[in-house]
């Protein structure tokens, strides 16, 4: 009992620490980088659709311009479970640990997300919930959207971070201009 | 999405208008030069290893291959899925090719991927009559690399494959230079006392089988694409470019384990089939297998790839540089493996009174390191009286700075022993096996259960047939078999088409055997249902058993074996006939083989 | 399922693009060498050696094998000879040609015919022996021999090895004959005849063909057979050293 207690207490303090580090305060997670900001979407403002694929992106790279606000429709077009996780390269690398986590407890299970347990109460008012403004985690066939607004120049890429993915090529770049 | 739809519209009119390629071999007598000796083999266009055949997915090749030896040849294309007698094995799907003969091989290539070829005559493959195949997928790869290179391995020998086959038949440890020692015995005594080395010696004398025997051929030199550690094959990068490695074991007898210190590795691909990419910082390569793994040197320096032999008696070395000339450290090989008793547990001539309890069949299953499958939903009422059995090899990964206010009272229990050695169990191998192979630097090691196909290659449907096959040997006559019997005295194993076939292998001797069946794909159960990996060589380790499925959609007959060479030559060989087939096959067959007969 | 697609398109094209390949495909029996057993020879000489004893005796001797056949059935040469360098003569000089079968895991049978063809009187025996690996790795070597006339002996030999390191070896070799009766004519009585016990340093320099050693090997007769030999004014007891070379090819 006591054994279960401690798997879950280290998946819940575990994910709030991500909420924190790659989330949308901007809080630098110790690298002084930030990606940007959630946001309202403003009237005329700029979609882009983004597909996933197992286990790429289309488009791999988009523009924008400083203090942008864009609304990001992903699609997963795969039979995997991927993420669009707008961050920076260290972000994205701090953020891998957390998702190993995932897949290893059984939340991100190849196909499927398992959204019981993401869902449960762990007792202490924290849920294994993927719910970073920064990202999106989708099961095949889902879409969602993002708006985002990039408030600074820098190092950005969007990028997948189930295990594997990211390091097999499943990452786009934002490029500013 | 225009794209797609013109590729779509490409794939209707390949019919029509479909790629065709010709390409010339000649097999010849070559020199091999391994820096530590030089030796007469057989290479193909005059050089051991071959080129590189490039392919496309959808290509119709013509491969004319001419022989200047003065003996029969014969070339196999491992892995790839073509029509019977195209397969390239005298005596199964065609009668050799004669000295001095041009025979045209003619299939279409329907995978991508990364495989290899090779003689299946004699011991020319061991002599040196060996090349790589890369198949460039007709769509893109789910995947990104800037550059890619062929890692090709082998074992190279300074006897001939006959007189190593003889050796070992008038010898079997001729070759076995990593054998228990006086010294050993007495470091065992400072180490566990006397009365427990002595019982050790005697349990291991009784059986007359030797902790040692792990590789049944030392004395080679590793090579990477032909070069020995001291010629140190050298690929160039650019510091930040994602690099693919194409690792191919082209050996004889040797598993290697690799690592390149300071990258992580992230797996792509095994025997040329997409896998969920698993990140690892070392992996084990059986014979005839390939790994295709993607590596990204941040660094301006050079990166070693080292390829320890599974024995730890030999080593390949090659280098990733940005530069030709530059050099990284070689590290010391690892002290040299052991088996234990556990790696007996299927032997032949042992009790096995007190084994019936034993269910290997849901070994694939008890890896917890990709947990996938588990079901926390309920964890309150989960019972980890159990836990000894958990893997935490992966655990590496837990973040434990949050961890401050956990109540770690109650943790006595666990069994975190495993968790330094960067995981010191595998459910492919005997629980307490000697072989489990560790990470040299305490990190990942990949497993058979960290491989999950990309995408499933067919509809996930039950099986329709059993078939077990015990694999079989007697180490002191150098005999290796199926179910007891050798290649010479056995039938052939009769498939239908259309079935779906599980094939269960109980590994009955102390070796391990890379399985290897020709002509169409072996799913590999590790417990992934339709994520199954799809392979073409499925390792099979010491005193375990392993599961795997085929879809039989292959009309014709083909090769199954146990890829080491000198095993396959010493029997552990059997001939597949898949009956039935397509109605025009069918018809084809029956009018072809008339008058010819089966081989019944 | 995407296999199934991707495996018919193309298949379609090989149909449409080569109908020379088609499925025009006979299946042929498999007549290779891989079908056939496996014919394997050797040659082994266990002990090739220079022996000095310590009555100044200078002997040449040696113990070899020669094997040609198959896992089920070898046919084995054996040979086995003791020549006085000074006498320029053989002590002892036997020669077996036996038929050899596996019976067990790891042991065989043996059956042929053993030819004595020393100075003195020859003596031809039908020979039926087992040989083979026992537990604890002592590889041993029992025979029975009836001679022409009904003369029945048997000899056991045992050996094991040391490995000191993996180059350097330690065998310890042990020959005993036991004679059921009594052959007066070649100085064997019955009951214990004799024994030939030694112990042998090796190194392996190449592989394992050629591997040097230098021991120390002990003869000793027996009763009745002691007392034939001293009647002769030969020795019963007899210390070697030896110097010489393990050979395999």
């Amino acid at each position: 009992m006591s054994v279960s207690k401690f798997v879950v207490a280290a998946i819940a303090m575990s994910v709030s620490m991500t909420a924190l580090g790659a989330g949308s305060h901007g809080s630098g997670h110790g690298h002084g980088a930030k990606s940007g900001e959630p946001a309202k979407f403003p009237e005329g403002g700029r979609t882009i659709t983004v597909e996933m694929h197992d286990n790429y992106y289309e488009p791999e790279a988009f523009d924008v311009k400083k203090g942008e606000i864009v609304r990001f429709m992903v699609e997963n077009k795969g039979s995997l479970v991927h993420e669009f996780n707008i961050g920076t390269p260290a972000m994205h690398e701090a953020h891998q640990d957390e998702m190993m986590m995932m897949v290893e407890h059984g939340v991100i299970q190849g196909g499927k997300l398992n959204h019981k347990m993401m869902e449960m109460d762990m007792g202490n008012g924290k849920t294994m919930k993927h719910d970073d403004p920064n990202s999106v985690l989708l099961e095949p066939g889902e879409s969602k959207e993002i708006v985002w607004k990039f408030t600074d120049k820098g190092d950005i890429e969007f990028a997948c971070n189930v295990p594997g993915h990211y390091q097999a090529g499943m990452y786009g770049d934002v490029n500013f201009n | 999405m225009k794209t797609t739809l013109l590729s779509g519209a490409l794939a209707l009119l390949l019919p029509v208008i479909s790629l065709a390629g010709e390409y010339d071999l000649t097999v010849d007598r070559v020199e091999i030069d391994t820096g530590d000796f030089v030796k007469e083999g057989i290479g193909y266009n005059g050089a051991s290893p071959g080129p590189v055949l490039r392919f496309k997915e959808g290509e119709d090749v013509t491969i004319n291959v001419t022989n200047n030896l003065d003996e029969m040849t014969s070339i196999h294309w491992h892995g790839l899925i073509l029509p019977f007698n195209q397969d390239g094995v005298p005596g199964i799907s065609f009668a050799g090719i004669q000295p001095g003969e041009t025979f045209t091989y003619k299939f279409p290539i329907t995978q991508a991927g990364t495989y290899w070829f090779h003689s299946h005559s004699g011991f020319q493959e061991p002599d040196g009559a060996y090349g790589a195949i890369v198949i460039e997928p007709e769509g893109r790869e789910p995947f990104r690399y800037n550059r890619e290179y062929v890692v090709q391995l082998t074992d190279k020998h300074p006897h001939s494959g006959d007189r190593i086959m003889r050796n070992l038949k008038m010898m079997p440890d001729y070759y076995n230079r990593e054998q228990q020692t006086v010294g050993e015995f007495f470091s065992d005594v400072s180490e566990n006392g006397l009365m427990n080395t002595v019982k050790d010696r005697m349990a291991w004398g009784g059986m007359r089988m030797m902790k040692a025997d792990v590789e049944d051929l030392q004395g080679f030199t590793g090579l990477i694409n032909g070069k020995g550690p001291d010629q140190n094959w050298t690929g160039i990068f650019k510091p930040g470019e994602r690099i693919r490695l194409r690792f191919i074991n082209s050996s004889a007898m040797t598993y290697f384990d690799i690592r390149i210190p300071g990258l992580e590795m992230t797996v792509v691909q095994a025997d040329g089939n997409n896998v969920q990419p698993v990140s690892v910082d070392e992996f084990r390569i059986g014979v005839a297998e390939t790994y295709d793994v993607i590596v990204r040197p941040r660094d301006d320096k050079a990166y070693t790839i080292f390829a320890e032999s599974m024995g730890r008696s030999g080593y390949a070395r090659a280098t990733l540089a940005p530069e030709e000339g530059m050099e990284g450290s070689v590290p010391e090989l690892r002290e040299s493996a052991r088996l234990t008793m556990a790696d007996m547990g299927g032997m032949h001539g042992m009790d096995h009174g007190s084994m019936e309890g034993m269910d290997h069949s849901q070994m694939a299953g008890m890896d917890h390191s990709a947990m996938k499958d588990m079901d926390h939903s309920n964890m309150e009422d989960m019972d980890h009286s159990n836990m000894e059995g958990m893997d935490h090899s992966q655990m590496a990964g837990m973040d434990h700075s949050a961890m401050k206010g956990m109540d770690h009272s109650n943790m006595e229990g666990m069994d975190h022993s495993n968790m330094a050695a960067g995981g010191a169990s595998d459910p492919f191998y005997a629980p307490g096996s000697g072989l489990v192979p560790t990470a040299a630097n305490g990190g990942k090691f990949l497993s058979y259960a960290d491989l999950k196909a990309q995408s499933p290659l067919y509809e996930d449907r039950e099986p329709t047939r059993d078939i077990e096959l015990r694999l079989t040997g007697n180490m002191e006559r150098y005999t290796w078999s199926i179910n007891g019997v050798k290649y010479e005295d056995a039938d052939p194993i009769r498939l239908q088409y259309g079935e779906r076939v599980r094939f269960k292998f109980v590994n009955e001797t102390m070796m391990t055997h890379p399985m290897h069946l020709h002509g169409m794909w072996s799913m590999l159960d590790v417990g992934a249902g339709q994520w199954n990996p799809v392979k073409h060589t499925i390792s099979v380790q010491p005193g375990t058993t392993v599961f795997m499925e085929t879809e039989v959609d292959e009309p014709g007959q083909w090769a199954f074996h146990c890829h080491l060479s000198y095993h396959a030559a010493a029997g552990m060989f059997r001939k597949v006939i898949v009956e039935g087939g397509p109605e025009s096959t069918k018809a084809a067959v029956s009018a072809q083989t008339t008058g010819v007969g089966g081989d019944a | 399922m995407s296999r199934w697609t991707s495996w018919l398109v193309p298949m379609m094209a090989g149909l449409a693009a080569m109908p020379v390949l088609g499925f025009a495909q006979e299946r042929i029996q498999d007549t290779t060498a891989r079908k056939q057993p496996l014919k394997v020879w050797g040659a082994q000489f266990e002990e090739f050696e220079y022996r000095y004893s310590d009555d100044d005796e200078e002997l040449a001797a040696w113990n070899g094998d020669f094997f040609y056949g198959t896992d089920a059935l070898k046919v084995r040469w054996l040979t086995k000879g003791e020549y006085s360098i000074e006498e320029k003569a053989y002590e002892k000089l036997e020669n077996q040609v036996v038929g050899q079968i596996p019976i067990s895991d790891f042991f065989d049978a043996k059956a042929g015919v053993r030819f004595d063809t020393p100075k003195g009187p020859d003596r031809t025996y039908a020979v039926l022996g087992i040989t083979g690996l026992a537990p604890q790795w002592f590889e041993v070597d029992a025979n029975l021999f009836v001679s022409k006339d009904g003369e029945t002996s048997t000899e056991l030999d045992a050996e094991y090895e040391l490995l000191l390191t993996n180059h350097w070896i330690l065998a310890a070799a042990l020959d005993a004959t036991v004679a059921f009766s009594e052959d007066r004519e070649i100085g064997v009585g019955k009951g214990l005849v004799s024994t030939e016990t030694g112990l042998r340093l090796s190194y392996d320099v190449i592989d394992r063909s050629f591997s040097p050693y230098i021991g120390v090997v002990h003869e000793r007769k027996y009763g009745d057979s002691a007392d034939f030999a001293r009647a002769e004014g030969g020795s019963t007891e007899d210390w070697f050293a030896v110097i010489g070379a393990r050979l395999s090819f």
